[in-house]
């Protein structure tokens, strides 16, 4: 696709390494390719838990495997791609046109391994100018859970299948092989087989596209160009950071089930801000646990940009670049940094939101300005029963998410929750789940009190009550946390209410629950009452406006605390 | 005579297709505080061209169809109605739940986005409907009674009711209807199954609370254009443009006031839909370039795409809307060097006030405008047909500081690279609006309007390989002009919740006849007669572990050998089109039915052109700055060029409302309704 315009661009300047037309243009149009590539996934993609939360994101790198542009819809999925594609590219050695890579691999940078990216080089010549990239959350690759998410994985071989790098295309031919291999590791082979397919749609596209930015541009304007755009990122991630009190600052964040025996993790961080950089420092977490809460280094890595980003106001030039002013220090063998065979598949939400937790809470006296109280921490639970038509199903639920923590200037949001993925997928109509399902929604409200007091009050969580009211009985399985470990507060502010979820029954005998609570029996009239979690408070809780305490109350949204 | 008017944030646009005078267009400075007037001042000026009363004028019309952004403002500005909300127990805080999510979901710091209806108003009461339609508990009259009174005593001029399930039996809803108007109490009321009758219990409420929040407002002011254009001497209903592209009787559209709330590009679509239509190009992409953003639509088989849902300030309006992607890219976007020291264009807007540098109103930013009046492509003098005249040397200036001197660049240079990034913008907008509904932009034909649209054209349909380019002459009218093109609308919904396997003519006919019956009583009660009174049906179907829905059209008459069968595989097939594959495995189910009834209205015929004298000499030459040189290039004035006028590249058109950019290589021809056709040259 080359305008006839090219050859009347203007000659670089002398005095510059690369013209500024080329420069904004080249970076608009790496961007816009990286969005389309997200959107032809949206499209081509086959399992509906893909079409509808869209859990993938496409990134462009450069020959160095350095992000240029992203169009990602998952925030854990920002900066953990570069280690990613290295790993890729270390392990094939013999990388040719044509090619598409595919791999999953903890162990050799990739984060869990439902996370399957596959990686496209586009050439300069004999050089790889760029790799094209697209990470996508697969429904299921094995292991001894379906979903792959399982507390009782010891390994992570246990996980699911371990996809090391390998070619899925090799120069331009789909190798049928390994796909009907990777597929048959799948409970929901056909799924993935349409998933992986339309991945590949997608890093084919990005790939076109970049190679007619290549030819139009020519290599030696483009490598340019590449330079200029990191620079760019790194130049604002360092002003941002220069904005910061020097100094060395703590933080640590919890995960309340860090092992097999419920027992809490805490996960100590230290950030030292030199001038325009941030030093990170993981050393002193614990050792590796025999527990899905490791986190390999690409995740750690990508949670603790994600905390920066939140710190931050400008995102658009979030790159590669924006990483050099940042140093992360881990320990190998540690939770964050841990060696096969430790299993990992819970380090992109849970140990996420705990390493984001610790550097947010850290830089907390670094960044005063960017302060933000505790989220709601996800709990998620899953009913297995038969709809009214004799089917089996199992039903997610996706409502009731917890309130956001407060900032210096505003309240929390209500109902957001989860600072990994804060909104996340929607919720699904309450309409649609009693028409679909046995199951009667008889409360959805705003959980009074919930949000931590403060200056600045933390968002709601919610209440939600359901009932079972299907024949046979169904089975109750959970995941989650909050139910110990409040959303923190800061600067003076309380912390939120914990989550609380519990089922009664009808001769009110109530089971509360904590978030392995694991192959518990409904009968029709149980309820499941759930409790969402509220955000923490910001600043000094004698400091709320008056006009603020008095809204608070006629509104209902505290009461006679 | 037909009439169409249109209110925007400026000026107030007529245009009057009149049986002898044909075309005839007025603009008159809008009136915020009254609207009203400023569409009376238009119609007057109209009036004195053809040298008549406007109450002779008014007389004559047949057809009167106005668009306002009324409903839009109040919206926007949080200006509407005081409101209360009854329903079901347990759920008075759906409203403030949304669906959990929140648009920007990085910026962490943004305030809580405030509900419509405020925490106290919105008040529970017993009742249940089960998902089958039966009542598990009855509706209390006597609390409803007491909360009614409690909401009246506060001041609620809007009452929202929503229950759950009320699409399968509305009952208890239209019960609390008719107790609210036992005593003498009038408020606004929108019940939820009448706004959307479907399933989705957070879009029906949002939706239905949007109603109420704008209704009152918007009802005030049509009753009172009504009444002042009935005075004036309009013997016929007024017709208010619709979000949907089609139009409402004035009664049925202050009650159904959400559908106007996104209808500010419905006339434009509607407009391109007719040039689509008129050049017979069965695909087209309008693109619609003002002042702060760029509207690109799409046009497949002469009708604009529409979609479902659109979110406005994270509330959720569930009502159909041309499918408009907004791009953050216009003549006022402000060109900057950002804090990576690479230009940046936006989002930061001039706007109108103060505007570009050029103007002159004390704007000293660099934008768009400058940059392209820095390259000669703007006419400084016949802008908004002479009127303004533009300062070359503030445009000058103001690129200079912002842009050429940090960037190390001469003035005209760095206007090229703004120039430049504002044709990338543009076009990687139309790809994405392209490839999301699976188009390759390269099938289209590009219809350009709006202030900027012309200038930038040429240049965005090379990017995108796009082989014609099309430029209406009536261009800064043309949102007025489309509302002529549109019939009279009621879109119905109704449930159907079957699967596609088992769906029988029976399933289908069962869900039309109420919809098409209830369309049609609302059709004839506007005078359309059943020869002239139209169908539309689609069946929203979805595999049954998804939740977004695919149309698949159909025409009742196809049931007429007793088959439904067709609509399965005719589901497959659009799936397939929009996804690439299909899930032959999976259960599909038919969801919702949805039936547009329409009142056809007489088509609208675009005059000719005149034809050409001559092939059209030039008025005069400009120098122009291309991307590696200035040339001396020749100006045309679009009036000058008749039907047949062809001109090649590099040339400049100019007309009162826009300029247009030929560049060379390209080759331009004047069609019969005096549209330009450029050809971009070569594109690989």
């Amino acid at each position: 696709m080359t305008a006839p315009t090219r050859q009347e661009e203007p000659p670089v300047l002398a005095a510059a390494d690369v013209h500024p037309l080329t420069l904004a243009v080249v970076r608009h149009k790496l961007e816009a390719i990286a969005e389309e590539m997200v959107q032809t996934m949206t499209r081509t993609c086959f399992s509906p838990h893909l079409n509808q939360s869209q859990d993938f994101s496409g990134v462009i790198l450069d020959g160095a495997a350095r992000t240029l542009a992203q169009a990602e819809r998952v925030p854990i999925h920002m900066g953990a791609m570069p280690e990613a594609i290295r790993g890729m590219a270390a392990g094939i050695d013999d990388v040719a046109p044509g090619d598409v890579l595919m791999a999953n691999d903890p162990y050799w940078g990739g984060s869990h391994l439902l996370d399957v990216t596959l990686a496209k080089p586009v050439f300069a010549g004999e050089r790889v100018a760029f790799w094209i990239a697209l990470r996508a959350h697969q429904g299921d690759i094995g292991g001894i859970s379906a979903g792959g998410y399982s507390p009782d994985a010891r390994e992570v071989v246990q996980e699911g299948l371990r996809l090391p790098p390998v070619k899925l295309v090799e120069r331009g031919v789909l190798r049928e092989d390994v796909l009907r291999m990777v597929a048959a590791n799948s409970r929901k082979s056909e799924e993935l087989r349409g998933d992986v397919l339309a991945e590949l749609a997608a890093v084919d596209r990005g790939a076109e596209r970049v190679e007619a930015v290549l030819r139009r541009y020519g290599a030696r304007q483009i490598e340019r160009c590449v330079e200029a755009i990191l620079d760019a990122g790194e130049a604002v991630m360092r002003r941002e950071i220069g904005n910061w009190r020097p100094g060395t600052y703590h933080g640590v964040g919890s995960l309340e089930l860090g092992d097999r025996d419920g027992g809490q993790l805490d996960l100590p961080v230290s950030v030292t801000i030199e001038d325009d950089r941030a030093v990170v420092d993981f050393s002193a977490c614990p050792d590796q646990v025999e527990f899905y809460v490791n986190s390999p280094l690409a995740n750690t890595r990508a949670a603790v940009l994600v905390a920066f980003q939140y710190l931050g106001e400008d995102r658009r030039t979030q790159n590669d670049g924006s990483l050099r002013a940042i140093d992360v220090i881990t320990r190998r063998g540690s939770v964050l940094d841990p060696v096969a065979p430790a299993p990992v598949a819970a380090c992109t939400v849970l140990t996420a939101s705990a390493i984001i937790e610790a550097v947010l809470k850290a830089v907390t006296d670094a960044a005063p300005d960017a302060v933000i109280g505790g989220f709601a921490r996800r709990f998620r639970f899953a009913i297995a029963g038969r709809d009214r038509r004799g089917r089996t199903f199992i039903w997610h639920q996706f409502f009731n998410r917890g309130g956001a923590g407060a900032n210096l200037r505003h309240d929390g949001w209500s109902n957001l929750g989860v600072i990994h993925n804060p909104g996340g997928t929607p919720s699904p109509s309450i309409e649609r789940t009693e028409a679909s399902y046995p199951l009667r929604i008889e409360e959805y409200a705003l959980r009074p009190d919930s949000g931590g007091r403060g200056r600045r009050r933390g968002g709601l969580g919610g209440v939600f009550r359901m009932r079972w009211i299907g024949e046979r009985p169904a089975i109750f399985n959970a995941t989650g946390e909050g139910c110990r470990i409040a959303p923190y507060g800061v600067a003076g502010g309380e912390p939120g209410a914990l989550n609380d979820i519990r089922i009664v029954r009808e001769d009110g005998e109530q089971l509360v629950l904590d978030g392995r609570a694991h192959g518990i029996a409904l009968v029709d009239g149980d309820e499941i009452v759930c409790h969402s979690a509220g955000g923490g408070g910001c600043g000094d809780p004698a400091q709320r406006p008056v006009d603020a305490i008095a809204r608070d109350r006629a509104y209902g949204y505290v009461t006679a605390r | 005579m037909l009439i169409g008017t249109d209110i925007g944030g400026t000026f107030t646009d007529v245009v009057v297709m009149h049986p002898e005078r044909g075309l005839l267009t007025a603009k008159s400075p809008s009136t915020p505080d009254d609207p009203s007037r400023g569409v009376v001042d238009g119609l007057t000026l109209v009036a004195r061209e053809l040298d008549v009363e406007l109450r002779e004028l008014l007389s004559g019309v047949t057809l009167f169809i106005h668009g306002t952004t009324v409903a839009t403002n109040i919206l926007v500005e949080r200006k509407g109605a005081r409101l209360g909300l009854v329903t079901t127990r347990g759920f008075r805080d759906l409203l403030e739940l949304r669906d959990g999510t929140k648009s920007d979901r990085y910026n962490l710091r943004t305030p809580f986005a405030e509900p419509l209806v405020a925490r106290p108003a919105r008040r529970e009461v017993g009742e249940r409907t089960l998902y089958d339609g039966t009542v598990a508990e009855a509706l209390d009259d006597a609390e409803v009674g007491d909360v009614l009174a409690e909401l009246r005593a506060d001041g609620v001029e809007g009452l929202v009711v929503c229950f759950l399930h009320a699409h399968r039996n509305p009952a208890h809803e239209t019960a609390v209807r008719t107790l609210a108007r036992q005593g003498d109490w009038r408020p606004y009321v929108s019940l939820s199954h009448e706004i959307l009758g479907r399933e989705g219990e957070y879009d029906r409420l949002s939706t239905t609370t949007v109603n109420a929040y704008v209704g009152p407002g918007l009802d005030r002011y049509l009753r009172r254009l009504d009444e002042r254009l009935a005075d004036a001497g309009l013997g016929v209903p007024l017709l208010v443009m619709q979000s949907s592209g089609g139009v409402l009787p004035v009664a049925d559209a202050a009650k159904r006031a959400v559908g106007a709330v996104t209808s500010g590009p419905a006339g434009g679509a509607m407009a391109g839909a007719m040039l689509a239509r008129a050049s017979a190009a069965p695909l087209a992409v309008t693109y619609d370039m003002g002042g702060t953003s760029t509207d690109v639509g799409l046009i497949e088989d002469g009708e604009p795409l529409e979609r479902g849902r659109t979110d406005v300030d994270e509330l959720r309006l569930a009502v159909r809307a041309v499918d408009i992607a907004a791009l953050g890219t216009g003549g006022g976007s402000i060109a900057s060097i950002d804090a990576g020291g690479i230009l940046e264009l936006g989002p930061e807007s001039a706007g109108a006030v103060p505007g570009p540098a050029c103007y002159g109103r004390g704007g000293t930013r660099p934008t768009l405008t400058d940059a392209n009046l820095v390259l000669g492509y703007v006419s400084p003098q016949t802008f908004l047909g002479g009127r303004m005249p533009l300062s070359v040397d503030a445009a000058v200036r103001a690129v200079q500081e912002e842009v050429a001197g940090p960037l190390g660049l001469d003035v005209e240079e760095a206007a090229l690279a703004i120039n430049a990034l504002a044709n990338s913008r543009v076009a990687e907008g139309i790809r994405q609006a392209t490839v999301r509904r699976g188009f390759d932009p390269r099938d289209f034909t590009l219809i350009a309007f709006g202030g900027a649209g012309g200038i930038h054209a040429d240049a965005v349909a090379r990017e995108l390989s796009i082989p014609t380019v099309l430029i209406p002459r009536e261009a800064s009218v043309l949102s007025a002009l489309g509302m002529l093109a549109a019939d009279v609308r009621h879109d119905l919904e109704a449930t159907v919740g079957v699967p596609l396997a088992e769906l029988t003519r029976e399933n289908l006919l069962e869900a039309f006849e109420p919809l098409a019956a209830t369309a049609r009583e609302r059709l004839r009660g506007s005078g359309f007669g059943d020869e002239r009174i139209a169908f539309r049906c689609f069946l929203q179907c979805r595999y049954e572990r998804q939740v977004y829905t695919v149309d698949v059209p159909f025409d009742v008459a196809e049931l007429d050998d007793g088959d439904a069968s067709f609509v399965a595989r005719r589901f497959e097939a659009r799936y397939r089109e929009l996804y690439g594959h299909s899930h032959g495995d999976e259960l599909a189910i038919a969801d919702m039915l949805r039936v547009s009834g329409r009142g056809l209205l007489d088509p609208l015929a675009l005059p000719d052109a005149p034809p050409a004298a001559a092939v059209g000499e030039p008025r005069a030459t400009r120098p122009i700055r291309l991307a590696r040189e200035t040339v001396e290039a020749p100006v045309h004035w679009f009036d000058d060029l008749g039907a047949g006028a062809e001109l090649a590249g590099p040339a400049v058109v100019d007309s009162a409302s826009t300029s247009i950019v030929v560049l060379p290589g390209s080759r331009a021809t004047v069609d019969v309704r005096g549209s330009l056709v450029i050809e971009p040259g070569a594109t690989a």
